[in-house]
């Protein structure tokens, strides 16, 4: 036993300072929480989807890279698979979408062996340049849309989509 | 497009594009044991017709399908539709069905027949890559009508 035994009156203050203490914490705690909450936000992909695509493998030709994102359509859920075309553009990675701007059909890369290098749309023969701009006298009036693209752990990420921001007017 | 209020108005806008009608034809086998095979093949053919118009949806119209009882005779409805919707201005009507007895109406219709594949034990991926196959074969007929007229 050793000499210095602790007596009754501080036996009970070390235990309800310990005590008050993780009190105290439990409260606190909680409230910076909310304090500082937009620090704590998980940065993550937020509206980017991931992909099975490695970025690494791209080249400048595009591919089709499937994606899928869950709908809540009122109550009914459902997984739609979307698709779209990559490609790089020097170290840029280029995504396009694949909806045609006449009337919403899916285009295709080189469909159409006259047009090498070039989408085309095989509902009315609607064809785009690589960076998506629409080819005057074929039925589309305007360039492919893009998605934002973001790379995590080598895969690629395919966000929002926006209006074609490679095509120059 | 599709036969929803949206697409129909889209449809009225823009009807000199959009020439051509899809009608599935799912056939329903009440039977002890027909049931489930009906069932996944009606299953297979909705969503491969719902792929198709989501590939050609600025020239095809896709219909609801039409349902009949296995054994009741189709030749008349089909006629009598393909007759309005001719009416109603598409030019090309395409049946599709995965019921091979109707394959016996190719001569007065356009009956594209595919034989079912089960997709419900499939999951995403896989069943994406069947039905993009599945539009890889129906394609080809499509663009030989379409190059005709």
């Amino acid at each position: 036993m050793s000499n210095n035994r602790v007596s009754r009156r501080q036996f009970l203050n070390y235990t309800l300072t310990g005590v008050g203490g993780f009190m105290a914490a439990g409260m606190l705690m909680p409230m910076v929480r909310f304090a500082i909450d937009p620090v704590l936000q998980s940065k993550g992909a937020g509206d980017f989807v991931p992909t099975d695509q490695k970025v690494a493998e791209l080249t400048e030709t595009p591919v089709k890279v499937n994606f899928s994102f869950e709908q809540v359509d009122a109550w009914y859920k459902s997984d739609v698979t979307a698709m779209a075309w990559v490609y790089k553009e020097g170290d840029k990675v280029v995504a396009l979408s694949p909806v045609c701007k006449h009337l919403g059909c899916t285009v295709g890369w080189e469909g159409d062996k006259n047009h090498p290098d070039e989408f085309f749309c095989a509902c009315h023969a609607g064809r785009y340049h690589k960076n998506g701009e629409n080819i005057p006298g074929t039925p589309p009036l305007g360039p492919l849309d893009e998605f934002e693209v973001e790379e995590k752990d080598g895969l690629l990420l395919i966000g929002p989509v926006r209006p074609n921001t490679l095509v120059k007017k | 497009m599709l036969f929803t209020v949206k697409d129909v108005s889209d449809f009225l806008a823009n009807k000199p594009f959009i020439d051509t009608v899809i009608v599935p034809l799912v056939q329903i086998d009440l039977s002890e044991d027909g049931i489930k095979q009906s069932s996944s093949a009606s299953d297979y053919l909705l969503n491969l017709t719902n792929f198709i118009e989501h590939q050609f949806k600025g020239r095809i119209m896709l219909m609801p399908p039409i349902t009949y009882l296995k054994g009741v005779d189709q030749s008349g409805a089909m006629l009598l539709f393909e007759q309005k919707l001719k009416e109603a201005g598409f030019k090309h009507v395409f049946f599709m069905t995965s019921d091979h007895s109707l394959t016996a109406l190719q001569q007065t219709h356009t009956v594209v027949w595919l034989p079912s594949i089960p997709l419900e034990s499939m999951d995403a991926t896989v069943k994406n890559k069947i039905l993009e196959d599945q539009l890889a074969q129906v394609i080809p007929v499509f663009s030989a009508k379409w190059s005709q007229a």
